[in-house]
């Protein structure tokens, strides 16, 4: 029938695919090239793009490592391993000295670093940018954290009193009376003056596009490919410049996981940060990767509000929550919690119980408090001792006709978290307290818990370095806003005052063993486990430095093998 | 007759903007409404609720409700869709650097769903009952059950970690400036082959049905025979009367599809690294950026609006009588 004739007249039509495929036969050959690395730059695969390269408003880890090679500080953080504590060392500073009460510092600034268009770096740069990130109008990533300084009323720093410049590379600092100022407060990239000083300063934030990135660090900035890569190129002109070091390090953005370590096993790209642990076999299989686990800082917990957050919605009071209120009811439920489980499944050996908010990597204020064991008699005997019995044989206990059942929110899209959760209904249901799991966006669940509007949660921490336990464990609201549990206890926000303005870092450590005993007494949370994040990277890599600060510090350092 | 058409365009193109201003307005105040809030990523723990308000007056977020929307209609109609919290620049510069790049994917991709869409429904037809159509019909439907994640990363498993033959993500290699030009595009080509793929195979399989269907129903109507009892040649038949008379609806289905491509292909771009507007989509929206939601929201809806308007042009052009419906 006509089908014969319909296959002859589209026969010719068929033709044209024939040279399509040539051209594309021709073309693929050329590109399907192997990975074969490039030997004097390194890859670093990163989830997302960064927003801004201007390190006043480096918000995101990534951006603060950009910026960080771009422009120089004053004074470089490292590790000290050894007393576990972070150490400065010169950078543009090539030395300083106190004065005799440490109320003031003077800088020597070195004389040979230049801005990437031939202008020297001077004293004048500091005291710009010192200005810059402390002006209200600005509102920098630094803005309302100068409390060390001299300040005006609208927290700028009063730089004629504050700033000495005796010659244009030595500077003097002079901080505020009665203040404890150390090098975190001078802890930040220096701008160049004869760029920023030309524009706006109200319309800053809207000027990404007009700032030109002229930078003095380790490297310079090439290029940025928007969702794609950003490119920085060793910057020959600094005295950290070292020929045998990296020529190039670029930062590919590949935001899919499962396509990061792909690339990673192919040598597409070099290093990668958060490696699953079930990941781990596979690329232990491939003996040019390297994983390397990064000292643990960060913690999971369980929140439980210690007030009852419908009488502070309503009437702005404070008075105890009338499920967790009580310290005897927090610790049974600690009691209630099988950490070892959620290690065992999810973090093996890159897990370790948490009791308090002092990570270990603070070796001399981390104390060795045994934590509590998972024991559902414990939790029962505790929780009886509180008062609440099962008085109408339902299977969930009460107390003054109150039933302990509430909502627990976790973050959407957190696998360990959600196990974590799962376990916790059941082993929760079995000594006779309801939960009611919701899964909620981080973005939602964080302004719920500034508005201390929720009973249950579980979140993670970062610990920041140098510690900082006064904003998330001190009573007053309006200096802790991160106390999200709202825990109140006298001792501790006397220990933390006392912490902050101490000198002595023996008192300090003290003080926090002090501190981190108190909080395990009261349990205002369920601290759960410390994570040891894990990088892997291309074993051509060397002098790579894992320390609890991020691996790309001090990568200036690094060189590739060829 | 040209009144007509220029009423009937006039008519369109005044529902369409009716439409959108909807869609942006209920959109504004559903943002608005929505918990999460936009200032939180800005704010150090450290900072003072004070400095957080200063924020939101910076975003224009302390004002009430109506007095923003007001503002947002002012700046609207100058064409000012405001200034992306995240890029700190104005929302129709951060889509111009994002939109050229979904452009000629998703037009790509289009032209390659369309064509071998085509293709093998005549391909397929021809061969009608025999094992080849058969296999055809039922592989098109499990590509179409396939998610795009799965295709994706089965995709880059097998062409790009298993067999080398491609690079897994990304729009070029670092290296691509010191290609010649052949040799970028060359290096664009072979960075764009599984993202296409992966993006074309369910439209290749939803245009392939539709086709097919239809070409079978077209080429055993009575119409067809009357043709070749008065000896039109089958070419002639396929060409003027099979092709246009089987078209119309997957015309309509085009149109839509080309919209949704245009919108962003977010699952094919995470996968493969790719820079377009479903990437900036998702993370305006995680990012609460409501100017860079609205400002995508506005580009996409005026795009789909065109697409559609775009398909009915074709298929008002295959069909007389299909334009006449539209200018009535």
């Amino acid at each position: 029938m006509n089908i014969y004739n319909f296959k002859r007249c589209y026969m010719k039509k068929n033709l044209f695919i024939i040279p399509v495929l040539l051209v594309l036969i021709t073309i693929f050959p050329s590109c399907s090239k192997k990975s074969s690395p490039v030997s004097n730059q390194v890859i670093v695969g990163i989830d997302s793009d960064i927003e801004s390269l201007n390190p006043l408003f480096s918000f995101s880890g990534y951006e603060n490592n950009i910026s960080e090679l771009l422009y120089l500080k004053l004074v470089q953080s490292d590790w000290d391993y050894e007393n576990g504590a972070l150490i400065y060392k010169p950078m543009l500073a090539k030395s300083w000295k106190w004065n005799g009460d440490s109320s003031a510092i003077t800088f020597y600034l070195r004389d040979d670093v230049t801005w990437s268009d031939g202008k020297k770096v001077t004293a004048e740069d500091v005291v710009f940018s010192f200005d810059v990130y402390s002006d209200e109008d600005i509102q920098s990533k630094l803005y309302d954290t100068f409390d060390n300084f001299l300040l005006d009323k609208s927290k700028h720093i009063i730089l004629d009193k504050t700033f000495e410049i005796k010659d244009p590379y030595t500077l003097t600092i002079k901080f505020k009376k009665n203040s404890n100022p150390s090098f975190i407060d001078v802890d930040l990239p220096v701008i160049p003056k004869h760029i920023y000083d030309k524009l706006d300063r109200k319309k800053f934030i809207t000027l990404e596009k007009d700032i030109t990135p002229v930078t003095d660090g380790p490297f310079n900035f090439t290029k940025w490919d928007k969702n794609q890569a950003i490119i920085l190129t060793a910057n020959k002109n600094s005295f950290l410049y070292n020929p045998k070091h990296i020529q190039k390090i670029i930062f590919k953005i590949v935001p899919d996981y499962n396509s990061r370590l792909t690339q990673l096993k192919k040598g597409e790209i070099d290093l990668m940060e958060d490696v699953r642990t079930d990941d781990l076999p596979s690329l232990k299989s491939l003996n040019f990767i390297q994983i390397s686990p990064l000292p643990e800082r960060e913690y999971d917990y369980i929140g439980w509000n210690n007030i009852d957050p419908e009488v502070f919605k309503k009437k702005k009071k404070i008075v105890p929550n009338k499920l967790f209120g009580d310290p005897l009811v927090r610790k049974a439920l600690t009691f209630a919690v099988n950490r070892q489980e959620i290690i065992d499944e999810y973090l093996g050996k890159y897990g370790q119980i948490a009791f308090g908010p002092v990570a270990p990597i603070f070796k001399k204020s981390f104390s060795n408090l045994t934590p509590l064991v998972f024991s559902l008699d414990s939790a029962k005997f505790y929780l009886k001792k509180a008062g609440w019995n099962d008085t109408d044989r339902d299977g969930i206990l009460d107390k003054n006709g109150i039933k302990f059942s509430f909502s627990f929110y976790i973050t959407a899209g957190n696998p360990r978290r959600e196990f974590a959760s799962t376990l916790l209904k059941n082993n929760f249901k079995s000594i006779g307290i309801d939960i009611n799991i919701k899964k909620i966006d981080l973005q939602v669940l964080i302004p719920k818990l500034f508005a201390k509007e929720i009973n249950a949660w579980m979140l993670g921490w970062v610990v920041g370095i140098p510690l900082d336990l006064y904003t998330f464990w001190h009573s007053s609201s309006e200096a802790s806003q991160l106390n999200f549990a709202s825990y109140k206890n006298n001792m501790v926000d006397k220990y933390l005052e006392k912490y902050e303005n101490v000198k002595s870092e023996k008192l300090k450590s003290e003080l926090a063993k002090k501190i981190q005993a108190l909080i395990h007494k009261d349990q205002p949370v369920t601290f759960l486990y410390w994570i040891q994040n894990l990088i892997a990277y291309n074993k051509r890599i060397q002098n790579v430095k894992i320390t609890p600060l991020e691996p790309i510090h001090y990568s200036w350092n690094w060189s590739v093998n060829k | 007759m040209n009144k007509e058409i220029i009423l009937s365009l006039t008519k369109r193109l005044v529902t369409s903007i009716v439409v959108l201003l909807l869609m942006l307005s209920f959109l504004f105040v559903l943002l608005r409404y929505s918990p999460g809030d936009p200032t939180q990523k800005f704010i150090s723990p450290k900072l003072s609720s004070k400095l957080v308000l200063k924020i939101k007056e910076s975003f224009g977020l302390d004002k009430p409700v109506l007095k923003q929307y007001q503002s947002f209609l002012i700046n609207l109609s100058t064409g000012d869709l405001g200034i992306s919290y995240t890029y700190r620049e104005p929302v129709t510069s951060v889509i111009g650097r994002y939109l050229p790049f979904t452009v000629i994917f998703s037009s790509l991709s289009f032209i390659i769903q369309i064509s071998l869409g085509l293709f093998l429904a005549l391909y397929s037809i021809k061969r009608k009952g025999s094992w080849i159509d058969t296999f055809i019909k039922k592989f098109s439907l499990s590509v179409y059950a396939l998610p795009s994640f799965v295709t994706g990363v089965l995709l880059v498993y097998l062409f790009s970690w298993k067999l080398n033959l491609f690079p897994s993500s990304g729009l070029k290699s670092f290296d691509d400036q010191s290609l010649s030009f052949f040799g970028q595009l060359g290096d664009y080509t072979s960075h764009m082959i599984l993202p296409l793929i992966t993006l074309s195979l369910g439209g290749i399989a939803v245009f392939y049905k539709y086709l097919r269907d239809n070409l079978d129903e077209t080429f055993n109507a009575h119409f067809v025979m009357n043709l070749r009892s008065y000896g039109v040649t089958e070419k002639e038949i396929i060409k003027k009367h099979v092709i246009p008379n089987s078209i119309g609806p997957m015309i309509s289905v085009a149109g839509v599809e080309l919209g949704i491509l245009l919108s962003g292909a977010l699952i094919t771009e995470v996968i493969f690294g790719l820079p377009g507007m479903g990437r900036l989509a998702i993370n305006a929206i995680l990012g609460r950026d409501y100017p860079l939601i609205i400002g995508i929201t506005f580009v996409s809806g005026v795009l789909i609006i065109l697409s559609n308007l775009l398909a009915d042009l074709v298929r008002a052009k295959l069909d007389r009588r299909i334009f006449q419906g539209m200018i009535n």
